[in-house]
C-alpha cells in the first residue's frame, strides 16, 4: 500500500518539477491577494488567478505520468520536509483547482444578487479561499506529518472563517461550534503526532512506515490522530456540527468544504492506516461500522430534514459513510481486494466532490431563486428554474449510484470489492444507502413538482450561476463514462512496476 | 540543579493552571492565564528551549492575552462600550457532581496516555516536564467539557495545547529538537490564531444577542 501512496520512490525530482510543485502551492495564495485587492463583487481578476493556478499542475502531470512519481526533500534548518506527487496526488490537485476555479466563478454573481453589501465580508472571501486551496494542496502533496500538520490546521482555520462571513447571528453560532470542534480535533492530532514522534524520533511516512511496531503506543497514538481527523471529517458518531454549519454558510463556501475539506481529513486518516497499521483488520472493522452507520443515519436524517441545506448536508454525512467503508475493504485483504476497492475509494470521492459540489450550487441557485429554504417551498420550481433542477437531477444521479454516473462506477467498485473479500455485510449497506438517497432524492423533486401553484415573487440567477452548477453535475456523471482515465492515472502513480 | 527550582517550575504552571481555569471572575481568570504563559516561558527557558520561551511569552502571554482581553471588552483605555455585554463573571456556577461526572472520561484519557507513556523511558530531566503535561492535558480537557462559557473554554483549550507541547518536547527531547520545535511552533501559532478567531467571535456574538446571552442580564453588569 505504501507504494500505492507514493511514498517509497528512487525517482530524483528535476528543478523544473519543483518550482512547478512550489508553484502548485503558492500560486492560489495569488487568488486571495488579487482577489481582495480588486473589489470583492467583482470576480474576474480571481478567476484568471484561479485559471493561472491549473497552469504548473498541466506541466507536472505529464512529468508524473512519463517518469512516476516525483519526491521532494526540503531541508530548513535541520527540519526535513517531505513532499511527492504521485497519479492520486495529480487527481487530487486537479479536482481541488477545478473546484476552487468553480467557486471563484460563481462567488462573484452569488454576491452581488445573494448579499447585499454586508459589511466587509465579501473581502475576506477571496484570501481565505486562497488561503483553503493552498493548504489542500499542502495535505495532497506532503509525505511528512509536520507538513501534514500545517495544511490541516491551516484548512481548519480557513474553513471556519470561511463559515463565518455571512456574520448573521446563526453563522457565528454555528461557526464557534465548529471553531471549538476543529481546535480540539488538532489537539487529539497533536498529541497523537507527539506520541509518534516522542517513541521512533521522526516524521516522515516512509521512514515510520518501516520503523513503527505494534505496541500501546502505536494504538494510542492512532486511536487519538484518527478521533482527531474524524472528528474533522464528520464521521459517524461526530457530524453533529455539520448541518447547522452548512445551514448558515454561503453557497460557494458550502460547495468547496462539503467537495474537499472534509475530503482531506479523510484522506489523512485512510494514509496514516495505511503507513502504520496495514494490518489492523478489526479496527478497521469499526471505522467500517461507522462508516455504515453514517450511510444509514445520514440518509435517514436527509431524508427527514426541512431544510433544502440540510437535506445537503446530511446526504455528505451519508456519503462520507462510503468512504469509510472502505477502510476494512484495504486494509488487512487480500492484494487483489485492496486493489479494486482502492480504485473505489478514490473514484467514489471524486464523484462525490463534483456532484456534491453541483448539488450545493444548484441548491444555492434554488434558494435564491424561490426566497425559500425549505423543501416544501419548492412547489411550482420545475416550470420556473428547469435548468438549476436539471443541475440538482443530475448531480442526484451520481450521488444514487445509477449508471452511467461516476457514483455508479464508484459503488459498483465497492460493491466487488466487498464481495470478493466476503464482507457481506457492506453490501447490505450499499443497498439500503442506495434505496435512501432515492428516497431523499425523489422526495426533493415531488415537491418541485407541484403545478398549482401560483409562484408571485420569484427573481431568476444570472444563467452564469446555473450554468456552473451545471457544468459541475455533467462533470460528475460523464466521469463516469470516461472512468478509465482517472483509474489509469492512479494505476501509474500508484507507484508503478 | 536544585531541586527546589525544578519542583517550583512543574508546580507553578500547573496551580496557575487550576487557577485559571476554576476562577469565574473572567478578567481576573484572564490576568492569570498571561502568568500561567509566562510560567511556561520560564519552564520552556529551563529546559533549554530559548526559541520557544520567547515565541511563548510573545504568542501566548502577549497577544493570546490581548486577544482575550479583547474578548472581554477591556482595553488599554479602559472598559469598551460594549463591555457590559461580555460577562464579567461565568453566571453558571460550578457543580461537583457535573465535575466528577467530567471527570471520568479525562481519567480514562490519561490512563491510555499513561499506559502508552509507560514504553516511553524518560529521562531524568524531562520526567518532571512530562507530568506537569500530563496534568495540564487533563485539568484543560476537564474545564473544556465542563464550563459553558466560551472564553472559559478558549481558557481551557489553550492549557490543554500548552500540556501537550510540554508532554511532546519531553518525549522528543535530544532525539530529534528540530521536529519538535517546528511542530511547538506551529502549534503555538494556531492556538494564537483560533483564540484570535475565538475572541473575535465572543465579541460579535456578544454585540449581535445582548438578550440571549446566558441568562444572566441581572449578574451586575445588567445593560
Amino acid at each position: 500500500m505504501i507504494e500505492r501512496l507514493g511514498l517509497v520512490t528512487t525517482q530524483l525530482p528535476t528543478t523544473g518539477s519543483s518550482v512547478m510543485a512550489l508553484l502548485v502551492v503558492v500560486l492560489p495564495l495569488l487568488l486571495g491577494v488579487l482577489g481582495a485587492a480588486c473589489r470583492p463583487k467583482r470576480g474576474w481578476p480571481a478567476v484568471l488567478a484561479s485559471l493561472l493556478a491549473l497552469l504548473p499542475l498541466l506541466t507536472l502531470t505529464p512529468l508524473v505520468v512519463s517518469q512516476g512519481t516525483q519526491a521532494w526533500v526540503l531541508e530548513l534548518d535541520g527540519l526535513t520536509l517531505h513532499w511527492r506527487a504521485n497519479g492520486l496526488t495529480l487527481l487530487l490537485l486537479l479536482l481541488t483547482q477545478l473546484l476552487v476555479l468553480a467557486s471563484a466563478a460563481y462567488a462573484p454573481a452569488y454576491l452581488r444578487v445573494a448579499v447585499q453589501a454586508q459589511g466587509r465580508g465579501p473581502a475576506w472571501l477571496w484570501p481565505l479561499m486562497g488561503l483553503l486551496a493552498a493548504s489542500l494542496s499542502l495535505i495532497w502533496l506532503a509525505a511528512d506529518l509536520l507538513t501534514l500538520y500545517i495544511g490541516l490546521e491551516l484548512m481548519g482555520l480557513s474553513a471556519v472563517g470561511l463559515m463565518l462571513l455571512p456574520g448573521r447571528e446563526d453563522a457565528l453560532a454555528a461557526g464557534m461550534r465548529y471553531l471549538l470542534l476543529a481546535l480540539i480535533g488538532s489537539l487529539a492530532f497533536l498529541l497523537g503526532l507527539a506520541l509518534l514522534l516522542g517513541a521512533w524520533g521522526r516524521l516522515d511516512l516512509a521512514g515510520l512506515a518501516e520503523a513503527v511496531e505494534a505496541g500501546p503506543v502505536l494504538w494510542v497514538a492512532m486511536a487519538l490522530l484518527s478521533a482527531g481527523l474524524l472528528l474533522k471529517a464528520a464521521a459517524f458518531p461526530l457530524h453533529a456540527w455539520l448541518a447547522p454549519v452548512h445551514g448558515s454558510a454561503w453557497t460557494p463556501v458550502s460547495a468547496l468544504h462539503a467537495a474537499l475539506v472534509i475530503k482531506a481529513s479523510f484522506f489523512i486518516a485512510l494514509q496514516l492506516w495505511l503507513v502504520f497499521a496495514p494490518q489492523a483488520a478489526v479496527a478497521a472493522w469499526v471505522v467500517g461500522g461507522m462508516g455504515a452507520a453514517a450511510v444509514v443515519w445520514g440518509g435517514l436524517l436527509a431524508w427527514r430534514a426541512d431544510k433544502l441545506k440540510d437535506v445537503v448536508a446530511w446526504s455528505t454525512v451519508s456519503q462520507l459513510g462510503y468512504l469509510l467503508i472502505g477502510f476494512p475493504l484495504l486494509i488487512g485483504t487480500a492484494p487483489a481486494v485492496a486493489s479494486i476497492a482502492w480504485d473505489g475509494v478514490w473514484l467514489q470521492l471524486l464523484a462525490h466532490s463534483l456532484a456534491k459540489a453541483a448539488m450545493f450550487l444548484a441548491v444555492g441557485n434554488l434558494m435564491l431563486a424561490t426566497g425559500e429554504s425549505r423543501v416544501s417551498g419548492l412547489a411550482g420550481a420545475s416550470r420556473r428554474f428547469p435548468l438549476a433542477l436539471l443541475s440538482f437531477g443530475i448531480a442526484a444521479i451520481s450521488l444514487v449510484g445509477l449508471p452511467p454516473s461516476a457514483g455508479f462506477t464508484a459503488k459498483w467498485l465497492l460493491l466487488h470489492a466487498a464481495l470478493a473479500a466476503g464482507q457481506w455485510p457492506w453490501l447490505l449497506v450499499l443497498a439500503v444507502g442506495t434505496l435512501l438517497s432515492a428516497a431523499y432524492v425523489f422526495r426533493v423533486f415531488r415537491y418541485s413538482f407541484v403545478e398549482d401553484v401560483e409562484l408571485e415573487d420569484y427573481r431568476p440567477v444570472p444563467l452564469r450561476m446555473d450554468l456552473i452548477a451545471l457544468i459541475l453535475a455533467l462533470a460528475s456523471l460523464l466521469l463516469g463514462l470516461a472512468a478509465t482515465w482517472p483509474l489509469a492515472l492512479l494505476e501509474i502513480a500508484g507507484g508503478g512496476p | 540543579m536544585p531541586p527546589l527550582d525544578d519542583v517550583l517550575l512543574v508546580t507553578l504552571p500547573v496551580l496557575l493552571a487550576a487557577f485559571v481555569l476554576l476562577d469565574r471572575h473572567l478578567v481576573r481568570a484572564c490576568s492569570l492565564f498571561v502568568l500561567f504563559a509566562l510560567a511556561v516561558a520560564l519552564t520552556w527557558w529551563k529546559l533549554g528551549f530559548l526559541w520557544l520561551a520567547m515565541l511563548e511569552t510573545l504568542l501566548g502571554a502577549a497577544l493570546t492575552g490581548g486577544f482575550l482581553f479583547h474578548a472581554l471588552g477591556v482595553g488599554l483605555a479602559g472598559r469598551a462600550p460594549t463591555a457590559r455585554l461580555a460577562h464579567a463573571r461565568d453566571p453558571v456556577p460550578l457543580i461537583w457532581r457535573r465535575g466528577l461526572v467530567h471527570l471520568l472520561p479525562v481519567l480514562a484519557l490519561l490512563g491510555m496516555l499513561a499506559a502508552a507513556l509507560g514504553s516511553l523511558p524518560a529521562s531524568d530531566g524531562s520526567l518532571a516536564a512530562r507530568w506537569s503535561g500530563l496534568v495540564l492535558i487533563g485539568l484543560g480537557l476537564w474545564a473544556f467539557a465542563l464550563h459553558t462559557h466560551l472564553l472559559r473554554r478558549l481558557l481551557a483549550f489553550n492549557i490543554t495545547g500548552t500540556g501537550i507541547f510540554l508532554l511532546l518536547m519531553s518525549l522528543v527531547g535530544k532525539t530529534a529538537p528540530a521536529a519538535g520545535q517546528g511542530l511547538v511552533i506551529t502549534g503555538l501559532v494556531v492556538a494564537l490564531l483560533g483564540t484570535a478567531l475565538g475572541a473575535l467571535l465572543v465579541r460579535r456574538l456578544g454585540a449581535l444577542v445582548p438578550s440571549r446571552e446566558p441568562a444572566s442580564a441581572s449578574d451586575g453588569q445588567a445593560s
